[in-house]
């Protein structure tokens, strides 16, 4: 009994590159971050874009690196669909917004799949390895605990508001936007200080302000894997970054 | 051993003292429960327990208190961490990790325990209270009963001396609170000292060995388990008391004469409701109810009670059947505009920055004399210009539902509107109901706590596991049978 409750204790529900240390996690996106904006080239976004989806579903995560990529190509499709049609300010609008779209979905699609495959405790682990001081993790951890919940929130505010009748339509979301967001954000934020004020008190009785050293229900190291990864990393986004000079910057993918 | 001695604690905000004058000593595996009216102090001596007071909470203290010897004063939360556990009211708020392993393993963790020690202790923490089928589980898939026997797994794990609960059954339903009383029965039998506020004690009256008052902030009076639950039914509410033994009010029942004032109706045939593709969670639901009727939506945690009153709103569209008011097919956009419903989390419902503001938000012309009308009858005309996140636990939920008043709903649905009352609260709140039915609304209230129902509803729907619906005027007989499926 005891040692089949250990073994369900241990057992891990992440494979392959979910199993990265969270700061070789973290240090990709940003790294992806920073390039995504740099390369302009369609062959080489796309390329980049398919690289982080092989990344990302070689770890827990191919269903919604499809998805992603799917919503990638649908945005491209769309954005040259619109450069045949010219509705003067419109065009030029919703042109931009189409690229930065596209600049966010790899940043999208590796971020949400950090917040998916990353035990909150190997997070703890990893940000105390890195010295940071506890008035910088703790925040953290509980932004990073909170996002999921953001969700399940905004749907209860959305369903009071429907029932009040405020911004209940579209139409008159379209005509007062500034009250619809505040409309939203005030309860949310009155959630988020209750919550986080409880969260608080849970946790330092918990003992959550001692500052021994962690250890996380498995090994969290920044050890070969990481550091291969992490050069791999490098050097997959230096090569794009030079790409997208060379004439394989200029060819273009998407046409009608 | 923890002593009492003199101790006080004033709020840095506040000018009078919260905790006046304590004096008591409690036995290692004492059962002490701490019950007392809505803000009589019963969370604040909890909190100076388990080190939150003076480090997370500052104030003024005098006197002290002692475990073995040692000032709890002078120690820090975290040091207290591995003595002294606490299981917080709402469940949700209390995990720091997203999915239980994790959870159970965050105090260990926190105290810097070698991996094999961690596990070992979870091991035991699962094993001792049985949450083997609750382990590797997203803490977003668990129900509030669920969640709660994690988190007291959690602090289980760090082997405290003490426990302590803080409203552990506020939100959860009665299977789930004898789950509840199980594990503290364990916990008691192991010889743990063990502290319990709560407003809907029913569930402690085996376990209990000393029962404290609270009465503006001293230890008013204090009982024997005996003595406690046999309190005589007057001196019971004049402390502003629940009921010790709820399932007697079903003997004591007296049916209530409805007048069907205005003659509007609600009817709902053979109503089903399924997530896209997902199996049908609601189906043959019909019933049919009457201006004035209060109607009380009962079945456990899961049943698809929320799911029927985001149904009934409007919020979700149904799968199969209608729902008709007057005889008129609703479609959900119809029914969301004839609906308010009364949240048990206030939170989400204000928007406004003001009372007065909160209650015209959303209806159309102008509704100036009817707020003030509606201020006046909910006693909350004094807080007209304050915000409402300023206000009150009670007044809030008054604020939600004098908005409901304004807006002028036909059918007024009500959430848990007693989860964490204290007796005057929750009589207030059936009488407020009571006025509205008078008024020709039509009322459903999902609800857990017997005594509650017992005092306001003219008709139940038991939701079983099927999802299907059972409708039947209230009467002595079928309370009967409910007291007995809630409380043996």
């Amino acid at each position: 009994m005891e040692s089949k409750i250990k073994q369900k204790i241990m057992e891990q529900p992440f494979r392959g590159t979910a199993l990265l240390d969270p700061r070789c996690k973290g240090l990709l996106l940003i790294l992806l971050g920073f390039v995504s904006y740099f390369v302009n080239g369609e062959a080489v976004s796309l390329i980049l874009v398919m690289g982080f989806a092989l990344f990302v579903s070689l770890g827990n995560g191919a269903k919604w690196a499809a998805k992603m990529v799917a919503s990638y190509a649908m945005v491209s499709i769309l954005s040259t669909l619109l450069k045949y049609v010219s509705i003067p300010v419109l065009s030029v609008m919703m042109s931009v917004f189409g690229v930065t779209i596209l600049k966010f979905i790899p940043i999208v699609m590796v971020g949400n799949w950090i917040l998916r495959t990353t035990h909150m405790d190997d997070l703890m682990v990893a940000l105390q390895r890195m010295r940071l001081p506890q008035s910088v993790t703790i925040p953290l951890v509980v932004m990073f605990r909170y996002i999921p919940t953001l969700g399940i929130e905004y749907r209860m505010i959305r369903n009071t508001m429907d029932i009040r009748g405020i911004s209940d339509t579209l139409w008159k979301r379209i005509t007062r936007p500034v009250a619809t967001v505040e409309y939203i954000l005030i309860p949310l934020l009155m959630r988020c200080l209750k919550v986080t004020d409880e969260l608080a008190a849970s946790g330092t009785t918990r003992g959550l302000e001692l500052e021994e050293k962690r250890y996380a229900l498995r090994d969290v190291h920044f050890s070969l894997p990481e550091y291969l990864m992490s050069i791999a990393g490098l050097l997959f986004l230096g090569t794009l970054l030079f790409l997208d000079h060379t004439s394989i910057g200029e060819i273009i993918l998407w046409r009608v | 051993m923890i002593i009492f001695e003199n101790f006080s604690f004033r709020y840095e905000e506040s000018e009078e003292f919260t905790l006046k004058n304590i004096n008591a000593t409690v036995g290692t595996g004492e059962f002490i429960l701490l019950t007392g009216r809505s803000g009589c102090g019963k969370t604040t001596l909890i909190r100076s327990l388990n080190g939150l007071i003076p480090h997370f909470y500052p104030g003024e203290m005098k006197g002290d208190i002692r475990m073995d010897g040692d000032s709890l004063l002078d120690m820090k939360p975290s040091q207290l961490a591995g003595k002294i556990g606490t299981v917080f009211q709402d469940p949700r708020s209390q995990f720091f990790m997203t999915d239980t392993t994790r959870e159970l393993a965050f105090g260990c963790e926190n105290m810097g325990y070698q991996r094999e020690e961690t596990v070992e202790r979870i091991a035991k923490a699962v094993a001792d209270l049985e949450l083997a089928d609750y382990l590797n589980r997203s803490i977003f898939a668990l129900s509030s009963g669920e969640k709660q026997q994690v988190a007291i797994g959690s602090v289980y794990a760090l082997q405290p001396k003490v426990y302590i609960f803080d409203e552990p059954s506020a939100n959860l339903d009665y299977e789930a609170t004898k789950r509840l009383a199980q594990i503290m029965a364990k916990l008691k039998q192991d010889g743990y000292t063990i502290f319990v506020v709560e407003h809907r004690f029913y569930y402690l009256r085996g376990l209990i060995d000393r029962a404290f008052l609270i009465q503006d902030g001293q230890i008013g009076q204090e009982f024997t388990r005996e003595e406690f639950c046999t309190l005589p039914e007057r001196t019971r509410i004049s402390y502003g008391l629940r009921t010790s033994w709820p399932e007697r009010d079903a003997d004591t029942y007296q049916e209530k004469e409805i007048c069907h004032g205005n003659g509007h109706s609600f009817a709902v045939k053979d109503l089903a409701f399924a997530y896209k593709k997902g199996p049908e969670i609601l189906q043959n639901i019909s019933f049919e109810a009457h201006a004035g009727d209060v109607i009380g939506i009962l079945g456990h945690n899961g049943a698809g009670k929320t799911t029927l009153l985001s149904v009934l709103t409007g919020l979700l569209g149904e799968k199969r059947g209608e729902i008709c008011y007057d005889g008129k097919k609703l479609s959900p956009r119809k029914r969301r505009s004839l609906s308010y419903l009364v949240m048990q989390d206030t939170d989400y419902q204000l928007f406004g920055s003001s009372v007065e503001e909160e209650l015209s938000l959303g209806v159309s012309g102008d509704p100036s004399e009817k707020v003030t009308e509606t201020l006046e009858a909910l006693e909350l005309l004094a807080y007209r210009e304050q915000h409402p996140a300023a206000l009150s636990g009670g007044q809030k939920q008054r604020v939600t539902i004098g908005a409901a008043i304004v807006k002028d709903s036909p059918v007024i649905y009500f959430d848990e509107p007693t989860s964490g009352l204290d007796y005057d609260s929750m009589v207030r709140v059936s009488r407020l109901i009571e006025q509205l039915s008078e008024a020709g609304i039509i009322i459903f209230v999902v609800s857990h706590d017997f005594e509650f129902i017992v005092r306001t509803c003219t008709e139940v729907l038991q939701l079983d596991d099927e999802g299907v619906v059972h409708n039947r005027h209230l009467t002595s007989g079928i309370l009967k049978s409910l007291s007995e499926k809630y409380f043996n």
